[in-house]
């Protein structure tokens, strides 16, 4: 039975970037208690990755891809040995989300473009009479992109109550804040302004957001729904959190093990 | 050809339901009878071109049978990316149909122009490019495309052109369709609206054989090398960019298996410079019949064994 323990999840993150030498490390880390909540208590996978009535995860914030494949090792699809040669010649598993692996629903990176396919996948659900719900995870700053904001209109205008946006809000953009870069102000607002039924979270306390979602999907209403949850770029480690520079830093091995002895449980951290 | 579009893709609709039809905010009076016909089926995007594609792709996705309608200045062009990305990369079932392409819409300036839809996206792998040159082609390219397992683009230019076939003639998958037998020096391949113009321009060159190419990719590489090797020169038309188009392609089969004379007749690397009616506009790109017998004449000319390409002086006074 996997766990999704956001301490283990960063500690498979951390391998895979520092076997691949590869950048995001801090774009994987804000998403990491919303990929556990979901993938613990909120989709209904079926028989697996590829089950036809399944929920869909889709991840348009495909540079947290890391996270996702952080779980779906949990859930057996991938293995260590495949997580170990990430970025290797010849591999599979690349650096941003990328639908011809089982378990990634988009091919994503280019920004925007995930939640179109999402409000699609919703609206092929509610046409084909299913309970089937999409959860779609933007980023802040990939909500820059004028696509997401048709997605919504399109969202809303067709009532697809079983979509689920969450917006990975942790502040930052692959150049600086969002404030600094373009500033959206309040971003829950602005769903509200839409049309969303929207609501505000902590993005890294799994208890509140397992219950806000399950709320949430619960709620009696035709509107599509939106979870904007607060996060912490680079969570977890903590000359990461909130540090931009780890949006494209790549890890020594003396970054590695520091940042691997922060994600041991605080008992094995006495007891070294 | 609009209203052949219209039936085939209402019968389509009425046989299955998956079949939805996605819309820009376009098509005023083009889906009058769908909407009639399949309500349920007809979904309005607005003017959000960008999400009309990505949700078909995950329509697509979750088993339906999406045809996106644009106008070809729009969908491909505004949406490469999402067609790249969204459904191409995953090879879904989405056909893309692009109304108005190449000078069509001549009185309404550049944005609405399209002589670059299909050198765009001939350089995408996995999807298919059809370009029909009247009602019974567009009927055979609808059923094509609509039973394909892939992404397609149906590009639909001058719609009120005269027939071509007299019938619907056997369309699939990049094959050519003869509509002129000869053995003479010359081949014309054609495609959409230039069909009937090669047919009245190689009545100058007597023999000549005449080529409709409904599919442009894929493309029967064995059949153009077959043309080649029976031809002196073969003669590409089309109302599109003479770059990366129907041109290229032959040229591109012809330079790998039997070098041959190509001439391609298309719109030279410019925009339209005025405003005007369609035919003003072919007029202004070199291609109303005049001007392509003309540059014919001059690209021959130029050939070493130009003797051989003497046109009809009964045909050239028949024209004029």
């Amino acid at each position: 039975m996997p766990h999704f323990d956001p301490r283990e999840l960063r500690k498979t993150v951390l391998r895979m970037a520092y076997a691949g030498s590869t950048v995001h490390i801090a774009c994987a880390f804000s998403l990491i208690e919303i990929m556990a909540v979901l993938y613990r208590s909120q989709l209904r996978l079926g028989d697996g990755p590829r089950a036809v009535d399944r929920d869909y995860l889709v991840l348009s914030k495909g540079h947290g891809v890391m996270a996702q494949y952080a779980c779906l090792r949990e859930l057996g699809c991938l293995t260590d040995d495949e997580l170990a040669r990430y970025f290797g010649d010849g591999t599979r598993l690349k650096g941003l989300s990328d639908a011809h692996v089982p378990g990634l629903e988009v091919s994503s990176g280019s920004l925007g473009h995930g939640l179109s396919v999402g409000v699609g996948l919703a609206l092929a659900a509610r046409r084909k009479g299913t309970d089937q719900r999409v959860f779609a995870i933007v980023g802040d700053g990939e909500i820059n992109e004028g696509s997401i904001w048709e997605a919504l209109l399109f969202a809303v205008h067709f009532e697809l109550s079983n979509l689920v946006l969450i917006v990975d809000e942790n502040g930052f953009q692959a150049m600086g804040s969002t404030e600094e870069v373009m500033n959206l102000g309040d971003v829950a607002a602005k769903l509200v302004a839409f049309g969303l039924e929207t609501r505000r979270v902590d993005g890294h306390d799994e208890a509140a957001l397992d219950r806000t979602i399950s709320a949430l999907v619960r709620h009696p209403c035709r509107r599509p729904r939106a979870v904007v949850a607060r996060t912490v770029k680079g969570k977890g480690v903590s000359f990461m959190e909130a540090d931009n520079r780890w949006h494209y830093t790549r890890l020594t091995a003396e970054t590695y093990a520091a940042a691997m002895a922060e994600l041991e449980p605080p008992a094995a951290k006495e007891a070294a | 050809m609009r209203n052949a579009f219209s039936q085939a893709l209402v019968a389509a609709a009425k046989r299955d339901e998956r079949v939805v039809l996605l819309t820009g905010d376009h098509g005023y009076a083009l889906f009058d009878e769908f909407r009639q016909a399949c309500p349920r089926q007809y979904i309005n995007a607005g003017v959000a071109e960008q999400n009309m594609v990505g949700v078909a792709a995950g329509l697509a996705k979750g088993g339906l049978r999406p045809l996106v309608y644009g106008l070809s200045a729009f969908v491909p062009i505004r949406v490469l990316e999402q067609i790249k990305l969204d459904v191409c990369y995953e090879q879904l079932p989405v056909v893309l149909l692009g109304d108005g392409a190449g000078v069509v819409y001549s009185s309404l300036g550049t944005s609405h122009q399209s002589t670059e839809d299909v050198a765009a996206l001939r350089a995408l792998p996995h999807v298919a490019i059809l370009s029909p040159a009247d009602a019974h082609e567009m009927i055979a390219c609808m059923n094509l495309a609509l039973g394909a397992t892939g992404p397609v683009y149906l590009r639909m230019g001058k719609s009120d052109l005269d027939a071509v076939h007299a019938a619907p003639p056997a369309v699939d998958w990049g094959r050519l369709v003869c509509v002129r037998s000869g053995s003479g020096p010359l081949a014309w391949i054609a495609t959409g609206s230039m069909v009937k113009t090669a047919l009245t321009v190689a009545e100058r060159w007597p023999g000549s054989e005449v080529f409709s190419a409904p599919c442009i990719k894929p493309l029967d590489e064995a059949a153009i090398g077959n043309i080649c090797r029976s031809h002196e020169a073969v003669i590409a038309l089309e109302e599109h960019s003479i770059y990366g188009g129907l041109g290229s392609a032959v040229a591109e089969i012809a330079a790998a298996q039997l070098p041959t004379w190509v001439c391609r007749i298309g719109v030279q690397d410019r925009f339209s410079q005025y405003c005007g009616s369609y035919q003003y506009l072919m007029q202004e790109h070199g291609l109303n019949v005049d001007a392509v017998a003309k540059q014919v004449a001059a690209f021959l000319a130029r050939l070493p064994q130009a003797a051989s390409f003497a046109p009809s002086a009964a045909a050239n006074k028949r024209a004029a």
